[in-house]
């Protein structure tokens, strides 16, 4: 290329590399820094190849007492999972009960007063970081064992993720919508349900449809400390020795998990 | 003969048919950032019944800025301004009744794109319904009588209950003009309105504009950049440049001399 640019571009070509070859080197640095960081802390942790291979004999003995797993009282696992999807249902719905006022006080753009945001947001956070087993411990001392607290457990972390996503939904949408409503005389609620619900409604359906798969999943887990459900069927069995029977509640919980998948996201796809 | 006489004592509006004018901008002035950017300044001029003002101006003029001040969108940092001799200009209370009497279309349609046309015409009404009423998305009869044929005044009646986003830009606009007539306005405000839509849709669109306000007497002030659009539909024009109005005559008195004061070097962009 013989042009009168011909020296221009070979300069910028010339910079071009010079900072690419930085950045690749910055990365490199960077990666190795992290090898170097996970290498260090895998001791600490005991990982150790080893120690799995030595195990391998455990895990066959225990396996061996789970197969073949206990078909003959499988219907009275029909209760539980009835049970654990009871709970998440109920869990699921409390949440969207409570996520609302929540969710609306959280966003930038509906809360009255800039305090009560920050307040609510610290409020979401905090119920967000607590995990649903945790709740589900200390309520299980509270109001003793059963399906209940399992349903407060989730209502809580799941009120906790819902207002704080709905809220943030509530901040994107579009504003031209809600000027013409104010322009056009309407209240403060009005605006709301006119102008700001019909936007997010369809991707917090969304989320919520997520939400109820997600808390089918703990309700399962919750059962461990308690709180009813499968899980409770499945810890039971544990502690009374009958591993082929513990081997059917995993497999009824792998087929309930997989069953609510496949509706939430089919449904999902619906709505979008 | 009536006089109404502003607080500065400035005479506003002097109308043998003893009514005030529709609206009276009297110095009105608009200042961002600790008055840093200027936006307008002195702006004074009334609006009668019926009449259909259009205000001419390249972008950037002050022209929205003007026609939010009007609706309070924007406030006026200087200035006072009268809605049919009743000032606005510092009464929260009365804000919702006169944004009631003003109605408003823009440049982007602003319409709920997810809601059906006639929910958007119908949220024209919001402001004569409680927000009890609006919890449940419930209007009167009456309202949806009105919502029909202000519909059908734009002869989009027979979309009705399309979803919004499924008409076209003008039809979108159009549909905005119903939902500004349900609010049955003195004034209607349109901000750019035909900024978005190629010449021949605009000009149908400015034609119902100008057929509804002519019809129903009401008066409209139209922010227009064009000047072929100007001098087609308007009986008046204010002439706005970097704030300042210098002028206000019928069409036929816009010389290329003014234009060249309104425009400056952008005139190119006013021709289309």
């Amino acid at each position: 290329m013989s042009s009168q640019y011909a020296a221009a571009v070979d300069q910028g070509l010339a910079r071009e590399a010079s900072w690419r070859h930085r950045r690749m080197a910055v990365r490199l640095l960077v990666m190795a820094g992290f090898a170097i960081v996970l290498w260090l802390s895998a001791s600490r942790i005991h990982l150790s190849l080893m120690n799995i291979i030595l195990g391998v004999p455990n895990m066959a003995d225990f396996f061996g007492r789970m197969v073949p797993p206990d078909f003959s009282n499988l219907m009275s696992l029909a209760p539980p999972t009835i049970e654990t999807v009871q709970i998440a249902a109920w869990g699921t719905v409390i949440a969207v009960v409570a996520s609302a006022p929540l969710a609306l006080l959280a966003a930038h753009n509906t809360s009255p007063h800039p305090v009560i945001y920050f307040v609510t947001r610290l409020f979401l956070n905090l119920l967000r970081s607590i995990n649903e087993l945790i709740y589900a411990l200390l309520l299980v001392s509270a109001v003793g064992l059963g399906p209940f607290p399992g349903v407060l457990a989730i209502a809580l972390h799941a009120t906790g993720m819902l207002a704080k996503f709905v809220a943030e939904e509530i901040e994107h949408v579009n504003r031209g919508p809600v000027e013409a409503l104010q322009a056009a005389g309407a209240g403060r609620m009005q605006i709301i349900l006119f102008g700001i619900m019909p936007q997010v409604l369809p991707a917090v359906v969304g989320y919520i449809l997520y939400r109820f798969d997600v808390s089918i999943r703990s309700a399962t887990v919750l059962g461990l400390v308690g709180a009813g459900g499968l899980g409770f069927a499945l810890i039971t069995s544990m502690k009374m020795f009958k591993y082929h029977e513990t081997a059917t509640c995993i497999l009824v919980i792998i087929l309930l998990i997989w069953a609510a998948d496949a509706i939430s996201s089919h449904l999902q796809k619906k709505i979008l | 003969m009536n006089m109404n006489v502003s607080t500065t004592g400035q005479v506003i509006g002097v109308t043998s048919a003893e009514k005030p004018p529709i609206v009276s901008l009297v110095n009105v002035s608009k200042t961002y950032v600790r008055g840093k950017l200027v936006a307008l300044t002195d702006v004074s001029f009334d609006v009668g019944h019926g009449e259909f003002v259009v205000i001419l101006g390249p972008s950037g003029a002050g022209k929205s800025t003007m026609l939010r001040c009007i609706n309070r969108l924007a406030e006026p940092t200087g200035g006072q301004i009268f809605l049919r001799g009743n000032e606005i200009t510092n009464a929260p209370r009365s804000l919702r009744k006169a944004r009631q009497e003003i109605g408003m279309v823009f440049q982007q349609f602003n319409l709920v794109t997810r809601l059906s046309v006639m929910m958007n015409v119908l949220s024209g009404r919001l402001s004569y319904r409680s927000t009890w009423r609006s919890l449940f998305y419930s209007f009167t009869r009456e309202d949806r009588a009105i919502a029909l044929e202000c519909l059908e005044m734009v002869a989009l009646g027979h979309k009705a209950f399309q979803r919004a986003d499924t008409l076209s830009g003008g039809e979108q606009q159009r549909v905005a003009i119903a939902r500004a007539l349900a609010q049955k306005p003195k004034l209607i405000l349109a901000d750019e309105p035909v900024a978005s839509l190629d010449p021949k849709i605009a000009r149908q669109v400015l034609d119902y504009l100008k057929d509804v306000s002519q019809r129903l007497g009401i008066s409209v002030i139209c922010n227009l950049h064009q000047i072929d659009f100007a001098r087609e539909y308007a009986e008046r024009v204010i002439g706005l440049s970097q704030g300042k109005l210098i002028f206000d005559g019928p069409p036929g008195a816009l010389t290329d001399d003014i234009l060249n004061q309104i425009y400056g070097s952008r005139m190119e962009s006013a021709v289309e």
